[in-house]
């Protein structure tokens, strides 16, 4: 059935609770397990290359890290989970990335950082759930 | 009094540090509207000491855009980026020049800054779109990246040369750019391997000494030091590439100490009441800038980028630093009014902002995700249950 799953995941309470879904189903059904970050919020209009890179590898160490954290979680529950990062949109780097690797599913939280805006725009969840190609799983 | 005037500026340059890091806008963005925000709400003033500061910063900003080309996409990429990337400059030096002379009957010099300030492509503003949108590595990025270096020096050879009153200080200040940007990267790495890598900084303080020089023959031969310290970067940007700390040290000290005083005092010398004045004319400058990019970008990029035409079009139409330092050395040479500054500048930040929203909402290129925002991370191995790891 789902053989590649896709997390997305950013470190919320929400994302902990997909995660931990997620390996749970990966274990019963023996799929491989994937963890997707985000990078978003590069400076604005920027005058300088330098004040882009420096935000992006701030970033990227940031992402780094909580994926990592996420991959010793996984490690503790006996599943082997793979990580990677995008920068963009997370709603349509999710997407993009599932897509394009050919995953069965997307399980993601109810809600992640998109907080007070989220309540407005909507969240990352109600995005890729509009626009992916394979199944979407939203944990609560 | 000069003290009380540090320490106001010093409190907007923490403050915009602050508020740029909390609403994710560019550090320059914010301090010019803080900068705007002083000069005419807080009655701030400019002293020599921040005219100075302000002044070296641009020629640090502008060697910092030389720094920051990549040689080799540059190369690899060159008959397209020429072509893209000269046009883009071109037509729009060409038509803000005229539109300023015959239109709005500036001076000729005056006319001259309007059609180099709104001749610029922003390197970062395009860079960080083409990394928010993953195409840094596509070809379509590669080209768009090349062609604005381009368009970059096409702006720094206008500002030094159209503006030049020959004296005989022309010669030594022709003779000590084509020196340093010989000899610069060839005792580059003798330099940095004798005298590199200590807390006093020997490298930037070479970087700064040769800078001082340019503007001091460039000041004397009544010309700009822009184009020389472009050129310096660029032939300096592969060791830099090589040397990517004293990079990261050269940018500390840049954008903690002397950038700020370059986009505050700009802000500064914002009137706003000018502004709303010329809310049409703003308008109408804005619209020759972007059609003239369109002219000159869009039947060229249509050709090399097919599909992505429009989206490369309106990257290439963007501009913040160097429409910034075209403008200001307009206001410092006498050349265009203060009025006539804050309408060049308006435009210029305009043209930050609205071509880059309308490129990402309308024009962004679909690519798979194997290709858009794929970072150089990679996880080294794979946590396995059991221990160990495989790569």
């Amino acid at each position: 059935m789902f053989k590649k799953i896709l997390i997305g995941y950013d470190d919320s309470p929400g994302a902990k609770r997909a995660l931990e879904v997620a390996c749970e189903m990966a274990k019963a059904l023996d799929a491989e397990l994937w963890a997707l970050a985000v990078l978003e919020h590069l400076p604005k209009y920027a005058a300088s290359v330098g004040e882009i890179e420096e935000a992006q590898a701030q970033g990227q160490a940031y992402l780094r890290e909580l994926l990592s954290g996420a991959q010793e979680y996984a490690l503790g529950r006996e599943v082997a989970l793979q990580v990677d990062q995008v920068s963009g949109q997370p709603a349509q780097a999710i997407v993009k990335y599932a897509d394009d690797q050919r995953f069965n599913l997307i399980v993601l939280g109810h809600s992640g950082h998109s907080g007070i805006w989220g309540t407005f725009l909507g969240t990352t969840a109600d995005k890729t759930m509009r626009h992916a190609r394979c199944s979407v799983m939203v944990v609560r | 009094m000069d003290l009380r005037i540090a320490l106001e500026i010093g409190a907007l340059i923490l403050i915009a540090s602050m508020i740029s890091r909390e609403i994710g806008i560019s550090i320059a963005i914010v301090e010019i509207v803080l900068g705007i925000i002083g000069g005419n709400f807080l009655k701030l003033e400019t002293t020599a000491w921040i005219t100075f500061l302000a002044s070296f910063a641009s020629i640090v900003l502008t060697f910092l855009a030389g720094v920051e080309v990549d040689p080799q996409v540059l190369r690899s990429k060159f008959k397209e980026s020429l072509l893209i990337g000269g046009f883009s400059f071109l037509i729009p030096f060409i038509a803000a020049w005229a539109f300023a002379y015959w239109a709005l009957g500036w001076e000729t010099d005056a006319a001259k800054i309007a059609g180099v300030a709104l001749s610029t492509t922003s390197l970062a503003v395009v860079y960080a779109v083409l990394v928010e949108t993953g195409l840094t590595n596509t070809a379509t990025g590669k080209i768009i990246m090349a062609a604005t270096f381009v368009t970059d020096f096409g702006t720094a050879a206008a500002l030094s040369i159209l503006f030049i009153t020959p004296t005989p200080w022309l010669i030594p200040f022709v003779a000590a750019s084509i020196f340093l940007i010989v000899l610069m990267p060839r005792l580059q790495p003798w330099f940095f391997g004798r005298y590199g890598n200590r807390i006093t900084e020997p490298e930037i303080k070479w970087v700064f000494a040769a800078l001082f020089l340019l503007m001091f023959l460039g000041d004397k031969a009544q010309s700009h030091a822009v184009l020389p310290a472009f050129l310096l970067g660029l032939v300096m940007a592969e060791s830099f590439l090589r040397h990517r700390t004293e990079q990261q040290r050269l940018r500390v000290v840049a954008f903690s100490l002397l950038t700020p005083f370059f986009f505050i005092k700009a802000g500064m010398n914002i009137s706003l009441g000018a502004v709303g004045a010329n809310v049409g004319l703003i308008a109408v400058l804005f619209a020759v800038k972007v059609g003239a990019k369109i002219m000159g970008v869009y039947p060229f990029a249509q050709r090399y980028l097919d599909r992505d035409a429009w989206y490369a079009t309106l990257l290439m139409s963007t501009g913040l630093t160097f429409g910034t330092i075209s403008a200001t050395y307009g206001l410092s040479a006498g050349i265009i009014t203060k009025d006539q500054f804050s309408v060049l500048l308006a435009v210029v930040i305009l043209t930050a902002v609205v071509p880059t929203l309308i490129a990402q909402r309308f024009f962004e290129p679909a690519l798979p995700a194997k290709e858009a925002g794929r970072e150089a991370y990679r996880p080294e191995a794979v946590l396995q249950p059991g221990g160990g790891g495989e790569g």
